[in-house]
């Protein structure tokens, strides 16, 4: 399975898993019956790993073989997903055995999987052109619960630049009874490894069997992490042990892997040498780069020749995975993965006499940035890096993937993280962009008219910017037809037409900025009661509390979002009415986040209403979380004041 | 996908020799030939991504070795105009293949035209750009990519697929989510072949046409030895044969880009499409064999097929347990059909795959224990039997496979079954057993697709709408205090069809419902939560929350009050304001709200929002919202949403839409009260 992927795809991680195979169990000796589960690894529980045996075994600089052993018991519908199972493999894993078990709710034996139960399929990831990713899957759940299922599996594998990370306790509502991780490796071919989480009792035991340095790890009793909201993904609470080799060798290409400037320079040297344009381009982008004094502009002019002729089409196909397609390949074709687009961009920048530098990253949205103090492959992308030389000192950084990223802009994709510096002499990690409160920003102004019915037209002019453009910067491409349905998908109010509507981008600052512009028929939004009518002058942007924890929390308060909204609503009132009742102003300044409302009433009578939210991204203790609530319990409660105005009597 | 008999190879004689070529209307597109006079002056739709020139694809069945063959051939030609419309220069062919026979793709080309200093400069896609890859055990796919795909080129392909399966005539989607300037298909299929053709589209066709070819092919066979073995080293034996051909082209010109609407059953029931199912083989001087032919036709095939009528016919595992029901449940016939449903769910699991079909034997499926639509279902029927139940199988097509078409009998519009049973008193209950959350009077949500039909003695149609509706009552017993805050009790009802989904949610753990409620509700402080009927499925799922919304810091002389604000729907479903298809809703709906608000010491109601009646025309629905004053410290406040029909048309969306509007709105409607100066 190949790591490298689009910016526009979501990044599927396979940890290759491993191993021992037990014999089954003689007829009637029950296990892992269910009456034996102690009730606090029910509670919050859908399924519970009754043991898990995970091993590595080191064969060679050039092979592992993986085993895996796992029992689970399903204890409702929801826990279904554990009594199912997919074994990953592809040119360079291999699977050398699965089999299955299904144990009832006393252990006994119910079924054994046959092979011809044993379905394989192609893992397409829904966008490469080409993949050698297969699967082989099983399926034994069972119609009532609790029951158990048990599976086995061994993969060999010709790419140990992976190692296995163990993760006994992988996802939420999941308990673990036991679980172990056993690692053997030639003394000749020491083992890297981090803990993480570890329990105090899942200490490490270290051992020797013959030439062979033992390593294991045991966990027991976990119970069953709930989701919590604003909480750390599980990732950041369960245990967990990366490992890692210190010399490998994929298909010939052999290397040391003990620090990051190891692994740079085995990527670096694996793509070396092609970067070579064919003539005609080359002469094109010297001209270009002679044509352009100014560093930046030249970048840029490089950049947009890129995304104008070239587009992403992904083909994963062996040490594919991990090396480019060479620059002529993308010259003749116009097209290359993420790899490919960014050694050919390397190679365009060259000839037009800049400098840059590849470097991997872990991409995706959602994705937690890489382990810094641990070097391993734990990359999925890649991205160019040009440092400037001749302007003040600043670095461009460039997504080659996408034909409609904003020029030097790292989005919630690439952004705030560490990225690995490919080099010669093997290179370092480095930050990408961050982007914070100061950039991601959402600024709105409204001009709302009422009329005597209480039905009212709005004009709202919204800027969009830093990562704030990345949930609505899709909408650019559609139809208008289309645009004006997600616009309106994307509004929370009741019910409305949008009669007018633009989207007009900006892309020529460090972060990229939308304008949205919109014209609304707002039915009743206001309607006159007796002599009174109510507005909310926060039209667009009320918040809501998180849920109040059920019981004690648990997790730490992760913020992990940085942004600053302000919102500006001018109400238009008809003439017959004056103002009667308005809010309080509100200023909250917390660790948390700063937050003020003010509304008041303007010389041409008409009400001005401002509102600013301001979030950092920022980490709590758990006990923090009361104060936490209490903050956004009083925005919620800003954010739904109103205005009351009355007939003024004639 | 379950493919009908093959027809077994006839021996050909007496077949007409020579004939006349007809002469074929001209192919409106020519690989490799495209110039810039041919390019549209304008794009039709200046923002689309990328646009269809044409799309022309022919079917042919043509003589093959020992039988006949299906030849299609398709060239397209796309204006890419957007960098986001590059995806439509990759293309994806699916191949099927099973017990040796395959379709075969073959003669792949393609060109990219790029205008290049006033020139079009052409280049070929290249061989190393066609990947395969085996996507199911009897499907490889084909996937290919055009080279330097830029803004304003122009792509081309052309393929063809030689196919044995002629039970599987191509299909052909005439609109795509691009603009589509011409989309062409024509059939030309020899008088021994009848297809049955389903076409449907809201867009008219420029050509739908019929014409009689004559026809002309050669046919090449292994000769026999005399001896019913075929010699070694005899040569083929080729016959030619000529004949009438049914040609067939249809031509959808200037369709706008399908774009999809909430509220649809499947996009393929309002995409412009053609398919096409094998109905009869006849050779001359030969019985007809009729493959399709009549829904009875279908309905026998059915029957005699070891994966369907077959399954019916053996014993399961669960006979004698069915034996038993009939023993318990002697006299209440109902009941005994609902405990065989649930023996029969709790013996076997739905997987979550419809099918019509049974692959595995029962005693397979009590192996596995779970199994597919088909399976489960056909298990039911079964059991039901064996219970001394009148039950048949009632074929149907799920929401998401599109609406069947009565007068078109081809089995491949159905997708799923489910049991079908008859009282001595000539009631009729349907039974499903995938879903365990549901009642046995209820089927699942993906059933409730117009009508099925009946296999019995003599099979008919079954209307399946439902009597049963998606409801949710709220009652509420508020009491308000001088700060207008809001205590009390929030009663939800969950019946009908809005059962099920609360009662799963419920199951997941002992706080999921609260935990829903409070994230769609966050600004209520819910002190606790009392689900109830969770397990009892013939009745509502009620939750009963003990709750409370903060009012202001201190006591106010006057409030305004809007307790169905805080309870109701929020949003309309309906947000967008323009239609082009039908509101298509499994079954009717009803939101209804009854509160009874106590008002705080020494307040009074000064001003309560008048009554409303909202009716949609032909009783399409209603809107109802009453205030009334129970004693002068008791308010009780009504409102009634409803929507009677399952299917709204466009010109009745607008109404629909309104409705929801006005019931928002009122019931956004504060009440005012005030404190009484003494």
């Amino acid at each position: 399975m190949s790591l490298f992927f689009s910016k526009l795809q979501r990044v599927v991680l396979v940890a290759g898993v491993a191993f021992p195979s037990f014999a089954l169990a003689g007829a009637g000796t029950p296990q892992y019956p269910v009456a034996a589960l102690p009730s606090s690894l029910r509670e919050n529980a859908h399924a519970v790993v009754r043991r898990q045996d995970e091993s590595l075994a080191v064969k060679s600089v050039g092979r592992t073989v993986e085993t895996t052993r796992r029992a689970v018991t399903v204890l409702d519908e929801a826990g279904s997903q554990w009594a199912t199972e997919v074994v990953y493999y592809d040119k360079l894993n291999t699977i050398t055995y699965f089999r299955g078990t299904v144990y009832d709710e006393a252990g006994r034996v119910v079924r054994q999987l046959r092979t011809a139960d044993i379905h394989d399929i192609s893992l397409s990831d829904g966008f490469s052109l080409a993949t050698d990713a297969r699967g082989r899957t099983a399926d034994l759940r069972q119609p009532s619960y609790p029951y158990t299922v048990e599976f086995e599996y061994e993969v060999v594998s010709d790419n140990p630049l992976f190692y296995s990370t163990w993760r006994p306790q992988p996802a939420e509502q999941l308990a673990v009874e036991e679980a172990t991780f056993r690692v053997l490796t030639p003394t000749s071919l020491p083992l890297r490894f981090q803990e993480r989480h570890l329990p105090s009792d899942g200490a490490l035991v270290r051992s020797k069997q013959g030439a062979l340095d033992v390593f294991q790890w045991q966990v027991r009793n976990l119970a069953a992490i709930e989701d919590e909201a604003d909480s750390p993904p599980v990732s950041e609470l369960a245990p967990m042990v990366l490992t890692a080799p210190t010399e490998f060798e994929v298909e010939g290409y052999h290397g040391r892997l003990s620090s990051w400037q190891d692994l740079s320079k085995w990527t670096y040297d694996l793509n070396a040498g092609r970067d070579v344009l064919p003539p005609a381009i080359q002469a094109q982008m010297a001209a270009l780069g002679r044509g352009e004094k100014d560093e930046r502009a030249r970048i840029r002019k490089v950049y947009e020749y890129l995304q104008a002729n070239t587009r992403y089409i992904s083909i994963q196909l062996g040490i594919g995975g991990w090396q480019t397609f060479p620059a002529s390949s993308v010259a003749a074709n116009g097209y290359g993965d993420c790899k490919a687009l960014t050694n050919y961009c390397k190679a365009l920048l060259q000839a037009a006499g800049v400098t840059s530098y590849a470097a991997l990253v872990r991409a995706g949205s959602t994705a937690q940035d890489i382990r810094t103090d641990f070097p391993s492959s734990q990359f999925n992308h890649v991205v160019l890096c040009v440092p400037l030389t001749s302007t003040r000192p600043d670095t461009v950084w460039l997504e080659c993937t996408d034909q409609t990223n904003p020029f030097g802009y790292m989005s919630s994709f690439t952004g705030n993280r560490h990225a690995l510096l490919l080099l010669p002499q093997g290179g370092r990690l480095v930050a990408t962009p961050r982007y914070g409160a100061a950039e991601n920003r959402r600024e709105r102004r409204a001009d709302v008219h009422f009329d005597l019915q209480g039905n009212a037209t709005a004009s709202i002019r919204t800027r969009h910017t830093g990562l704030e453009f990345d949930a609505i910067a899709g909408l650019t491409g559609l139809a208008p037809s289309e645009q004006k349905k997600r616009l309106g998908d994307r509004l929370p109010l009741p019910s409305f037409t949008i009669t007018k509507f633009s989207l007009t981008p900006d892309e020529s600052g460090a972060v990229p900025v939308l304008t949205e512009n919109l014209t609304l028929a707002v039915p009743a939004l206001a309607p006159p009661n007796g002599k009174r009518v109510f507005i909310t002058p926060n039209l667009l942007c009320r918040t809501s509390a998180p849920r109040a924890t059920v019981g004690e929390r648990r997790t730490d308060i992760w913020l992990s979002h940085a942004y600053t909204y302000t919102d500006t609503v001018r109400l238009h009132i008809p003439a017959g009415f004056r103002p009667e009742q308005l809010p309080a102003p509100v200023k909250l300044a917390t660790p948390f986040g700063d937050y003020l409302s003010q509304v008041q009433v303007m010389p041409d009578g008409n009400i001005l209403y401002i509102r600013r939210l301001l979030m950092p991204n920022t980490r709590f203790s758990r006990t923090d979380y009361p104060a936490y609530l209490d903050f956004r319990r009083r925005v919620s409660a800003a954010d739904k004041a109103q205005v009351v105005l009355v007939k003024t009597e004639a | 996908m379950k493919v009908a008999t093959l027809w077994s190879c006839a021996l050909l004689s007496g077949l007409l020799l020579n004939s006349t070529r007809s002469i074929a209307q001209d192919i409106p597109i020519h690989l490799g030939s495209f110039s810039a006079k041919e390019l549209p002056s304008a794009p039709a739709d200046t923002t689309a991504p990328a646009e269809v020139l044409c799309d022309f694809g022919q079917s042919k069945i043509e003589g093959g070795m020992d039988g006949f063959v299906v030849r299609f051939d398709r060239i397209t030609r796309v204006h890419i105009l957007r960098r986001t419309g590059y995806e439509w220069a990759t293309v994806k062919v699916p191949l099927y293949h099973r017990d040796g026979q395959q379709e075969k793709l073959q003669q792949l080309k393609g060109f990219t035209y790029n205008l290049v200093g006033g020139e079009w400069k052409k280049e070929p896609l290249k061989t190393d750009a066609v990947f395969s890859r085996k996507l199911t055990a009897n499907v490889d796919e084909y996937a290919f990519t055009l080279p330097n795909v830029r803004e304003g080129s122009v792509i081309e392909f052309s393929y063809a697929i030689l196919s044995n399966f002629v039970f599987n005539l191509q299909d052909w989607q005439f609109q795509q989510e691009i603009p589509v300037r011409w989309s062409e298909y024509r059939t030309t299929v020899p008088s021994f072949f009848r297809y049955k053709e389903i076409s449907r589209s809201y867009l008219p066709f420029a050509v739908n046409e019929t014409t009689t070819p004559f026809y002309r092919t050669s046919y090449r066979s292994k000769t026999s030895d005399g001896h019913g073995g075929y010699s070694a080293g005899a040569s083929d034996k080729v016959y030619n044969i000529s004949t009438q051909a049914v040609a067939r082209r249809w031509v959808l010109k200037d369709a706008p880009a399908f774009r999809e609407e909430p509220f649809l059953t499947t996009p393929r029931d309002y995409l412009s499409r053609v398919d096409f199912e094998l109905e009869r083989i006849q050779f001359p001087d030969q019985e007809p064999q009729f493959v399709v032919g009549t829904w009875e036709q279908i309905e026998k095939n059915l029957l005699k097929d070891e994966e369907f009528g077959g399954f019916l016919e053996r014993a399961t595992p669960l006979t004698s347990g069915a034996a038993a029901l009939a023993t318990l449940h002697a006299n209440d016939l109902p009941a005994r059909a609902d405990a065989v449903r649930t023996l029969v769910m709790q013996a076997v699991g739905y997987d979550g795959t419809n099918t019509l079909y049974a692959e595995h034997s029962a005693k397979k499926l009590l192996e596995l224990r779970h199994g597919t639509a088909g399976e489960v279902n056909l298990l039911l029927v079964r059991t039901l039997r064996d219970a001394g139940l009148t039950a048949n199988p009632l074929l149907l097509s799920t929401r998401a496979h599109g609406r069947i078409q009565t007068d078109l009998p081809v089995v491949s519009q159905f997708n799923y079954v489910v049991a079908h049973v008859t009282l001595p008193d000539g009631k009729e209950l349907l039974l499903d057993a995938t879903e365990p959350l549901l009642p046995f009077t209820l089927l699942p949500e993906r059933c409730l697709n117009n009508q099925g039909r009946l296999l019995s003695t003599t099979g008919r149609w079954v209307p399946l709408t439902t009597t049963q509706t998606h409801l949710v009552y709220t009652a509420a017993d508020f009491t308000l205090d001088a700060r207008s805050t809001i205590s009390g009790t929030i009663r939800q009802e969950y019946a009908g069809y809005a059962a099920p989904s609360a009662r799963s949610t419920a199951r997941e753990s002992e706080h999921a419902l609260r935990k829903q409620w409070q994230s769609t509700h966050p600004d209520w402080t819910v002190e606790r939560a009392d689900v109830a009927g969770t397990n009892e499925l013939g009745k509502p799922l009620v939750v009963t929350f003990t709750t409370r919304l903060a009012g202001a810091e201190e006591a106010v002389a006057t409030m305004y009050v809007r307790p169905l604000q805080h309870l109701g729907p929020g949003a309309s479903p309906f947000r967008h304001d323009e239609r082009l298809f039908p509101v298509d809703l499994p079954s009717s709906r009803r939101l209804e709200y009854s509160v009874k608000l106590h008002l705080p010491t020494g307040y009074s109601a000064t001003s309560l929002p008048t009554s409303a009646l909202i009716n949609l025309p032909n009783d399409g629905g209603r809107f109802l919202y009453s205030v009334s004053q129970l004693s002068p410290e008791t308010l009780q406040i009504t409102a009634r949403l409803a929507l009677n029909k399952t299917q709204y048309s466009p010109n009745e969306y607008v109404a629909l839409r309104e409705l929801y509007a006005r019931a928002l709105a009122k019931m956004a409607e504060p009440l005012v009260l005030t404190k009484q100066t003494k």
